[in-house]
């Protein structure tokens, strides 16, 4: 320990220490100098400090001296290196930091590792079912979250609520900040007049009134008594629920029990199980559930139920999409790599003479590796340190890629395991390839490279390798253009996709009473109708629209139904089917055109025969080649049919790209006036849309003032634009798009500079053969062929990689795709023209450079 | 350039015991060590410079021998060497292994 410390004091005053021993050997020689022979003075100087014991230091010291000095010198080579490795840094980074918190972060619950869920939608009874059979898990269940009113507390507000089952806090372990979690029986009627808030609810509603706990609230229209408000930071399923409230478990209602709300199952996995015992007793619980309904289900539906686990669950389709990504990011890096191996090699051929000048001086091959080593080291360190700079950056611009209502995500940052990942890389990636430049550097032949002096005595594997390099770079390259290229014309495809409906100059607003209000079905259809009519009356609306969904806002208003001339078996279930509830003038705002048949009018009131329009796609669906005008449909469990009035064309409802869930049918209007639901109430919540011919600024104040007017204890949401609704639907997708396509980019600009710096190489080291060249009548259109050849060479040896290379992996984007298939002929040939001319481009200023070598310099110089 | 004696040429770790030994009767500095060497061995330990302080130094950071400035008999600056507690030690102990040793050498030369 002393011996250490003492050592670290003597190297901290090394200068001083320097100085005395030179004055000691002054003395030395002076008191000598009469007699004795003067010994090596220098060699006592050298042996006494190598004493001090900091020669490996002092060494290392040297070795980032030296490479910084070189960088200095050549500051093309070294931004180059650098900001290719720093760009493929960010990229890694940015998207590990992603993926660290989506995949690889432990959930913030207890033993997150044990937390599974169980795939499908069940019901309330076959929670109970799983719960009472299962021996290795711990079942709760939670859906997904929906708005209710919470009324009483100033304004009405709409708050996201999740109905879960009482256990569910107690399975993920989580613990409340105030009050306490459910009781195990308050999911049973009677008993679940209890609610949990989030902390940021009871932060930001309730001012963080402690004495909140154990007081009664008014929840979607019950009176709730608050049991406890959930730790901050607590989000499960989603970060947009604020309210827990118990789901009311009722084997005697029947109904509710076994069809009142399909939702997803999660479970913890009991002490002494694991997963794979818990999976296999699901599919063997799971495979016989159909059976166990009151009514006759599909065959074998939930059969196909297994364990996934939470965490998986939680990411969902953004998973596939990040792994895209990072595999993306790692191409990037990985060209970056080989650019930066290619140019170190290039470096260590030129720099043969002053290698070999070193090693005549007595310099030994394992320190001028080391040399070399630290050179890449430092380069990367470098890289490294901008990459993570940029990585920030990055990273704020590319989170929108995942949905922020993912518990957790608002807290992407760059952690420990990320700050060692891009350290780890960034070192790697110096050492991987440092080696191969180093190792050429070791076979060197040092009287040959002190001897010629010229570059024509570089071994010629080495610039085979180069080429292999930029060829697979080039490869690479291709495969992500080609992506970026496919998957931008699914985007342009998206964006001028005609959705079936107008877009421009329409407004639209959420107006959500209480389940109350529409007790009276009269009383809520007069609301509507008056709010139509007011917002009729504001100037530069040309016209008022009610309907329970927006296209594209993501409702999914979906109901079972029955459908006249297919009558129901178990292996025809009850077709979903879309159903709207609109006023008549939703058509026409809308200009949904109406392909047959009739439109709605305000005759069809509540009060006369019900009726309803379809779209072109369920009528070819059902009744392929016979007029569906007069057949009937109805709802499941309903008495009355509908008859079918019309035909309308399709509409994009549920997404852009028209992938409605497999689960979905078809497509329906109801009058709003007719829409009664299973409870016997007509949808409550509605979206008034107005069309104006005014700016959407002016026009969503007055919207938002005669909706809130009209009755100031429902909660108004905020006025939106259609086109905006459109936008988001696909900004996800489009975030992506944007990813990949910075992705692309960089790859296409690393490679483009690889080309260049091969190009340029070859160029330098081929002077004396161009010289002889010309020299012996070679033009200059000849030397620019002779050089864009040698490019052209490498260029379709990358390509004919690449395109291997594409045909085998554009399909892991098939799922992002839309309108074009994953081998699409035309992106493959423009993009390999593309990449043509881009290294045309890249090596033309090297072979305009060859065209212009003096061939009597070079050759009297030689 | 005569021969030039090295701690190379001594048994190895006697050039540490004999400047202990040396500097267990006074302070001294590195010339005087060599030349009061030179003189008790009747010219036969010669210590190069390149030994020697080399060989100090390697005694001050084991924390035998410590450093400290004074005047030398020509009124220069001069760095003079004194043995620690540690280093008494050291000698002490380095001296009964150096005996042991000697003792062991002289039983293989005189063996019949």
């Amino acid at each position: 320990m002393h011996f250490v410390w003492r050592r670290l004091t003597f190297w901290w005053r090394r200068d001083q220490l320097e100085r005395e021993l030179k004055e000691e050997l002054e003395l030395h020689a002076a008191l000598a100098q009469s007699r004795a022979v003067m010994g090596n003075m220098t060699l006592a100087q050298e042996e006494s400090r190598d004493m001090w014991g900091f020669r490996t230091i002092e060494y290392l010291l040297q070795d980032v001296r030296y490479a910084l000095r070189g960088f200095a010198k050549n500051p093309g080579f070294s931004s180059v290196a650098i900001i290719s490795l720093a760009l493929g840094i960010a990229g890694n980074t940015s998207i590990f930091s992603i993926v660290n918190a989506l995949l690889i972060r432990p959930l913030p619950f207890q033993e997150p590792d044990r937390l599974v869920r169980i795939t499908n939608l069940h019901p309330k009874a076959l929670l109970e079912y799983f719960q009472q059979r299962s021996r290795t898990m711990d079942i709760a269940f939670v859906d997904p979250g929906a708005e209710i009113n919470l009324t009483g507390q100033g304004p009405a507000m709409r708050v996201t609520a999740s109905e879960t089952s009482a256990n569910l806090f107690s399975i993920l372990g989580a613990t409340v900040e105030r009050g306490r979690v459910f009781a195990p029986d308050e999911d049973r009627p009677g008993k679940d007049g209890v609610v949990i808030l989030s902390h940021e609810l009871w932060r930001t509603k309730f001012r963080q009134d402690p004495n909140i706990v154990g007081r009664t609230i008014a929840l979607g229209g019950m009176n709730r008594r608050v049991a406890g408000i959930a730790s901050s930071g607590f989000a499960f399923p989603s970060t947009k629920v604020q309210a827990w409230i118990p789901a009311r478990i009722d084997p005697r209602n029947m109904v509710d029990y076994w069809g009142g709300a399909f939702v997803p199952l999660i479970a913890r996995i009991r002490p002494g199980a694991s997963v794979e015992q818990a999976r296999s007793e699901i599919h063997s619980l799971a495979a016989g559930v159909w059976k166990l309904f009151p009514w006759p289900m599909p065959k074998r539906f939930n059969a196909d139920s297994t364990v996934i686990s939470l965490q998986t669950d939680l990411a969902g389709e953004t998973r596939s999409k990040l792994f895209v990504l990072l595999a993306a990011v790692g191409a990037v890096l990985a060209i970056a790599c080989a650019n930066v191996a290619g140019l170190l090699l290039a470096r260590a051929t030129t720099r043969r003479k002053e290698i070999a000048m070193r090693a005549a001086l007595g310099a030994g091959s394992g320190r001028i590796v080391r040399q070399l080593l630290t050179e890449s080291v430092v380069l990367a360190l470098a890289a490294g340190g901008i990459g993570i700079l940029l990585g920030t950056i990055a990273l704020s611009l590319f989170r929108s890629i995942v949905p922020p209502q993912i518990p957790g995500m608002a807290q992407i940052g760059f952690d420990w395991r990320v700050a060692l990942f891009a350290a780890a890389l960034s070192v790697l990636t110096g050492l991987s390839f440092g080696v191969v430049p180093a190792l050429s550097a070791r076979s060197l032949d040092l009287v040959e490279a002190m001897k010629a002096g010229s570059q024509r005595s570089t071994t010629n594997s080495w610039i085979a390798l180069r080429g292999w390099l930029i060829a697979a770079e080039i490869a690479l390259t291709l495969v992500l253009v080609v992506g970026a290229g496919l998957l931008m014309k699914s985007l342009y495809g998206l964006t001028s996709v005609n959705p079936g409906f107008n877009t421009q100059k329409i407004l639209t607003v959420k107006i959500s009473p209480n389940d109350a209000f529409c007790a009276q079905r009269e009383a809520c259809v007069a609301f509507y109708r008056t709010l139509i009519e007011q917002a009729d009356g504001i100037s530069g609306v040309v016209n008022a629209a009610v309907a329970n969904t927006v296209p594209l806002d993501g409702g999914l208003p979906a109901i079972p139904t029955e459908v006249e001339d297919h009558p129901r078996t178990p292996n025809f279930p009850s077709p979903m089917l879309w159903a709207g509830a609109v006023s008549p003038s939703y058509l026409s705002l809308l200009r949904i055109p109406l392909l047959s048949g009739r439109a709605f009018t305000d005759a069809d009131g509540s009060n006369t025969s019900p009726v309803i329009l379809i779209s072109a796609s369920t009528a070819a669906r059902f009744w392929p080649g016979v007029n569906p005008i007069g057949k009937h449909i109805r709802r499941a469990g309903e008495n009355t049919w509908r008859v079918i009035i019309g035909v309308v064309a399709d509409v994009r409802q549920f997404n852009l790209a028209n992938n409605s869930p497999s689960a979905i049918s078809g497509a329906m209007y109801m009058p709003y006036a007719q829409a009664v639901q299973s409870n016997g109430q007509i949808p409550v919540v509605m979206n008034l849309l107005v069309k104006t011919t005014v700016s959407a600024d002016q026009a969503a104040t007055d919207i938002r003032r005669i909706a809130v007017e009209a009755n100031p204890d429902i909660p108004v949401g905020k006025v939106l634009t259609l086109t905006g609704i459109v936008g988001d639907s696909i900004s996800g997708f489009r975030s992506t798009i944007w990813v990949f396509l910075s992705f692309a980019v960089a790859a296409l600009l690393l490679a483009a500079v690889g080309i260049y710096g091969l190009m340029s190489y070859s160029v330098s080291r081929r002077t004396y053969e161009i010289s002889v060249r010309m020299a012996t009548g070679a033009t200059n259109g000849s030397i620019v062929r002779l050089i864009l050849g040698q490019s052209l060479r490498t260029t379709l040896l990358g390509l004919s990689l690449g395109i291997g290379a594409s045909f085998l992996l554009t399909r892991f984007l098939s799922g992002l795709l839309f309108a074009v298939t994953a081998t699409d002929p035309l992106i493959f040939t423009y993009v390999c023209l593309f990449l043509v001319v881009v290294a045309a481009a890249a090596s033309s200023i090297p072979a305009w450079r060859a065209s212009r070598i003096d061939p009597i310099r070079t050759l009297r110089a030689e | 350039m005569g021969k030039q004696p090295s701690s190379a040429e001594l048994l190895p770790g006697t050039l540490d015991l004999l400047l202990l030994r040396v500097l267990s009767l006074e302070p001294m500095h590195g010339y005087g060590i060599a030349h009061r060497l030179k003189q008790v061995s009747d010219d036969v330990l010669q210590v190069g410079e390149s030994s020697l302080y080399p060989a100090l130094q390697r005694l001050r950071l084991n924390g035998w021998v410590k450093a400290e400035w004074g005047t030398s008999e020509n009124n220069r600056r001069a760095r003079f060497y004194t043995l620690t507690t540690a280093g008494r030690k050291q000698l002490l102990s380095e001296r009964d292994e150096f005996d042991r040793m000697a003792g062991a050498i002289q039983k293989v030369l005189r063996m019949v």
